[in-house]
């Protein structure tokens, strides 16, 4: 059996989650190709958009997670720090200061603030990892990844209200 | 994205489509192999064989376990992905990884206490003993395990009343496919064993295989 380039890439694409390419070299089909300025982030993208969550329907356990809640939280902190134009989509987005984020999440949590500072941290390199934020540690900021441009604009609301709610890092000082 | 899989899908209607499409969803993303019970696409041949193709088109196939499913990459597409160093793991990460197959599957398996075709183990191997071993940092370490239990490679075994904890292999290695076991099997046998007469007989039948896929592209 032969493999074309085309299926290569989209295995490729698949093992590296967001794979940076040139913005003007054009997405082998059945990727998503989300601009990023002058160059372009490389997303597998799924039949009929479908999205993992569907799993739940058929409750099928999906990849774990460890400290789910911990990542969804320090993602819920990162964005509120980044996704500051909440009436846009969150993709690009602006870069924050590390510090405020981690800011925001010792406010959303209790007990030891330099531990949960070391545990954010090491989240936000997970999250880093896998796309959904973009660690800059020399610069110490981040800002959203690529995989948010993916988020469906339906699926957007809660997410708003939530940030809405929440306390911003000014807010977050003891 | 329906460009991509419309050839395949277009032909069958709303019901079978949707099944189609949860069961590749289902292979692609579960943390363990899904019984076809649950999922007609992967019940009927006929439909399974599409979801096969819808795979495919990423260099995926089907992998069985009785009467469960779960994808992989096909043997030919791993090769070509491993000689990418993009694509490769970092040599730390790798090496932290064996270190956690000899401890949690090899040794083991030498003891009898797991079967021949496994790569899944209930026996952690110790933190400890991946600091002493792996001769690296312990910075380099916890990062090199961060990232191969995000990619569901190791799994973090908790402390017990009777054990330390650890690390067991993670759920990716229910996605290995047969020739992928048997190439592994192969490989933990020359690394911890390169004078065994058994590593002497896997490189003798490498050998072969290699001496008649060269005449082949000669002839």
């Amino acid at each position: 059996m032969s493999w074309s380039p085309q299926i290569l890439a989209r295995a490729r694409a698949r093992v590296l989650g967001a794979d940076g390419t040139g913005a003007a070299d054009p997405a082998p089909p059945g990727l998503a190709a989300v601009a990023d300025g002058p160059r372009a982030w490389l997303l597998p993208s799924w039949p009929d958009g479908a999205t993992p969550a569907l799993l739940e329907q058929y409750e099928v356990a999906p990849m774990p997670l460890d400290r789910a809640g911990q990542a969804r939280r320090v993602l819920a902190a990162a964005l509120r720090c980044c996704w500051t134009a909440l009436d846009d989509a969150p993709w690009p987005g602006e870069p924050a200061p590390v510090a405020a984020v981690l800011a925001v999440y010792a406010g959303m949590t209790r007990g030891d603030a330099a531990l949960a500072g070391r545990w954010a941290t090491g989240e936000l390199r997970r999250l880093a990892d896998t796309g959904w934020l973009l660690l800059d540690e020399a610069a110490g900021t981040v800002r959203p990844g690529p995989r948010t441009a993916l988020w469906r604009e339906e699926s957007l609301g809660p997410l708003r209200d939530l940030l809405r709610r929440m306390p911003g890092p000014g807010a977050a000082a003891p | 994205m329906s460009e991509l899989f419309g050839p395949l899908l277009d032909a069958y209607d709303e019901r079978r489509r949707a099944e189609l499409v949860a069961a590749y969803m289902a292979v692609e993303h579960a943390a363990a192999p899904v019984p076809e019970v649950r999922f007609p696409a992967l019940r009927e041949p006929a439909l399974r064989r599409t979801v096969a193709a819808m795979l495919a088109l990423s260099g995926r196939t089907l992998i069985r376990y009785g009467r469960e499913w779960t994808s992989g990459y096909h043997d030919d597409v791993a090769a070509e992905l491993a000689a990418d160093p993009a694509c490769a793991p970092p040599p730390q990460d790798r090496a932290v990884l064996t270190l956690v197959l000899v401890h949690a599957v090899a040794i083991p398996r030498a003891a009898g206490l797991l079967d021949e075709d496994t790569w899944l183990s209930p026996y952690p191997a110790a933190a400890d003993e991946l600091r002493r071993r792996s001769q690296l940092p312990v910075g380099e370490l916890e990062a090199a395990l961060r990232r191969l239990r995000t990619a569901g490679l190791v799994t973090q075994v908790k402390a017990g009343a009777d054990d330390a904890g650890g690390y067991v292999p993670g759920p990716q290695f229910h996605r290995l496919t047969p020739g992928a076991r048997r190439r592994l099997q192969e490989e933990l046998i020359l690394a911890a064993g390169p004078d065994s007469p058994l590593a002497a007989a896997i490189r003798a039948r490498r050998r072969a295989a290699r001496t008649a896929s060269d005449e082949g592209e000669q002839a």
